[in-house]
């Protein structure tokens, strides 16, 4: 008896959860995959196109280029935000004064709309850094307007990838570095031994989520380059919500976007796969 | 799972436009308060509160029609998601572009041609409606409305002070960009951070050098981009020397303030950007000239299009209803404070005040002597703008021209085939 109820009460959780899921992401996916065979424009009618457009995407050095740009941001990114909040989390978790106001203000970019850090950074790029350096603008260089991107995309999830290893760094015991101090663990060493591997789920989850969402970049790019200069900074979310959804290639774009969604979910789940195997448990 | 923030942009474009529509108290048709409905969307934000006021005044004078004009932010796309439900308005306010072009070639707009109000239109307008279809349709399909002229604005005091004349060739163009330059002034400014301001000096130098209906010839298989915009290309290219330093570090904002504050004595864009570059300096006095861009003396036409015209919308129920407001919205004084508020070109023959600072083109507008902007011509997905961009900081014309043909034939596979079949089944 109770435990019917417990299940009912369950379902009544559930379902419109799962409703509200199936019609807001499982119908919508579903309905892309069938517009990826189509020549769909957005509106009007289409005509059925067969694999044409997944073939194209093979010869498209426009979709090409945005994969790899999107790729390399999204190494660097993740590497740069990795290592800067696991720097700032030891700083912030070891003895210093203010503490808590430090992690408040370390957090503030966190809170920001990324639209809005991206302008102000556009008005740091053109304006500020080449008058005080007496350079052109790294926005207007088509090499290097991808680091001024990584910069800026850095900035903002340095804060909570800082929040998640805080609170990693919480969960290792005291008596765990007690113990490795006896031994004589101390600097490099004790973090190398002792810390990293105690972290490392919480690393695993950062790692996950950082790649994750630095491969859907499109925030910054809309404020910052808008694609530019000379089509260098174009991400594949860029790319398919602008040619998509304000060009005419809602068909092309939308097998874009199901090869993309295939390939995210394959590097998450490697990346799970491998680095989870790596954990330790006390 | 890109997949999932597109929908919810759809999403999100959806609810607001079914907001809109339901705030709107539905479409077309006689609703339940026994008067006639018609809705009207229109892309032009930056005019939204003339027609606001327009709105007003008709229905204040009308009791048994009733309308509601919006002008939504990104209309364009809020119409396409509109379109995707099968939710028409009545009547839509769009440019003559590629858009235009994809609507009629989708059958969702109107025939108009029994509209008696097209008879005040100038016949210059009509024909840049009629290239605009991909293949030539049976109809017309908008009723031009307002029209922009792009060339090149100036700082007339400046030129007062200096006692420079107004260019009439290309060579004499550059001869003057020399003399600013001599005077210690820049003598442009483009902004090209912002990929599509590279098209208003495109468009301008294009439509001197390249036929009028190069588009259309490509797609009928007839002709080159590479033959044909060659010169164009050197020319832009030519420009880049005369104005800012690095000018793909600043956008149309900045170029527009720099040209506001006196930074150069020219820049390179259409009669669009006054009301912004007035917003920073309300007491300048710009001009604006036909940017010459060949060496004949009487050559030179101005790049005129469609800014914005009315379409009916095939699904409207109640022609009639929209046939008066379109008639209403073209009375003379409406179309009077249009173009005193937008700084635009009017699109029928009456006489109208027209804008100081369209003063150096008022000649073309009068005698019809315009072509349009081959950019709405371009799909928007192959982003021309990039690619010129992309080319002016290379430099590399012949990479440039052989993109620009190959990627042609890419983005228009289906218009192309279209056309083709149309030409093979006219043979």
């Amino acid at each position: 008896m109770g435990s019917t109820s417990k299940k009912r009460t369950f379902l009544i959780m559930l379902i419109p959860i799962l409703v509200l899921f199936f019609c807001f992401n499982t119908l919508p996916l579903i309905r892309g995959l069938i517009y990826s065979f189509t020549n769909f424009r957005g509106f009007g009618g289409y005509d059925w196109v067969g694999l044409r457009n997944y073939v194209d995407l093979l010869g498209d050095a426009r979709v090409g280029n945005s994969y790899l740009f999107t790729f390399k941001l999204a190494l660097a990114a993740t590497l740069l935000v990795n290592v800067a909040s696991l720097v700032m989390a030891l700083a912030l978790d070891s003895k210093i004064k203010f503490k808590s106001a430090l992690r408040g203000l370390y957090f503030i970019p966190n809170i920001l709309g990324a639209l809005v850090v991206g302008y102000i950074f556009n008005y740091f790029f053109t304006y500020i850094v080449p008058f005080l350096t007496n350079t052109t603008s790294i926005l207007a260089d088509a090499r290097h307007a991808w680091i001024a991107i990584v910069i800026v995309c850095a900035w903002q999830s340095i804060a909570m990838n800082t929040i998640i290893y805080i609170s990693g760094l919480q969960t290792v015991p005291e008596d765990v570095y007690e113990a490795g101090s006896l031994d004589g663990a101390t600097g490099w060493n004790k973090f190398r031994y002792i810390t990293f591997p105690l972290i490392m789920p919480f690393f695993t989850i950062n790692m996950v989520l950082c790649m994750k969402n630095f491969m859907m970049v499109f925030d910054q790019i809309m404020a910052l380059t808008q694609g530019g200069p000379a089509q260098s900074t174009e991400s594949i979310s860029f790319l398919i919500y602008n040619n998509g959804m304000a060009g005419g290639q809602f068909g092309f774009q939308s097998a874009n976007a199901v090869v993309f969604f295939i390939l995210i979910v394959t590097i998450s789940v490697l990346q799970m796969r491998f680095l989870s195997s790596r954990e330790e448990q006390l | 799972m890109r997949n999932d923030t597109i929908t919810r942009r759809g999403f999100l474009g959806l609810t607001a436009a079914a907001g809109a529509s339901s705030l709107l108290s539905g479409c077309g048709g006689t609703a339940s308060d026994g008067k006639r409905h018609v809705e009207v969307v229109t892309y032009k934000q930056e005019a939204v509160k003339i027609f606001e006021r327009l709105q007003d005044e008709f229905n204040a004078t009308h009791d048994d029609i009733v309308v509601s004009i919006t002008c939504p932010n990104n209309a364009t796309t809020v119409m396409r998601t509109r379109f995707i439900r099968e939710d028409y308005p009545d009547i839509i306010g769009i440019g003559g572009d590629i858009s235009f072009s994809n609507f009629i070639d989708a059958g969702i707009l109107a025939d108009v041609s029994d509209f008696e109000g097209l008879g005040h239109v100038k016949p210059a307008y009509l024909d840049i409606l009629e290239t605009l279809e991909f293949v030539p349709t049976e109809g017309t399909f908008g009723v031009p409305y307002m029209a922009n002229a792009a060339g090149v604005l100036y700082n007339r005091q400046m030129f007062r002070g200096h006692g420079w004349d107004i260019p009439t060739t290309w060579q004499e163009f550059i001869d003057l960009c020399e003399t600013i330059r001599a005077a210690g002034i820049l003598p442009l400014y483009f902004g090209f951070k912002d990929t599509w301001t590279t098209l208003a000096p495109w468009n301008a130098l294009a439509i001197e050098l390249a036929p009028s209906d190069i588009c259309q010839q490509v797609n009928a298989g007839r002709t080159t981009f590479t033959e044909h915009y060659r010169e164009t290309a050197e020319k832009i290219q030519a420009l880049l020397a005369y104005g800012e330093d690095g000018p793909f570090a600043y956008g149309y904002n900045d170029a527009c303030t720099a040209f506001a504050r006196g930074e150069s004595a020219m820049y390179t864009i259409g009669s669009y950007a006054v009301p912004q570059i007035l917003s920073v300096n309300p007491e300048m006095d710009i001009d604006s000239f036909v940017m010459p861009g060949n060496d004949s003396s009487d050559g030179q036409v101005l790049n005129s299009g469609v800014d914005l015209q009315f379409c009916v919308m095939e699904a409207c129920p109640d022609k009639e209803a929209a046939y008066e407001v379109l008639s209403f919205l073209l009375e003379h004084d409406n179309m009077q404070t249009y173009v005193d508020d937008q700084n635009a070109v009017p699109c029928t023959t009456d006489d109208f005040d027209l804008p100081d600072m369209l003063d150096g083109m008022r000649d073309y507008i009068e005698e019809g002597r315009m072509a349009d902007f081959q950019d709405h011509h371009y799909p928007s997905e192959m982003d021309v703008a990039g690619q010129i961009q992309t080319f002016l900081i290379e430099g590399d014309v012949d990479a440039f021209l052989a993109k620009f043909d190959a990627d042609w034939t890419r983005y228009n596979r289906d218009i192309i085939q279209k056309v083709q079949d149309y030409y093979a089944t006219q043979a």
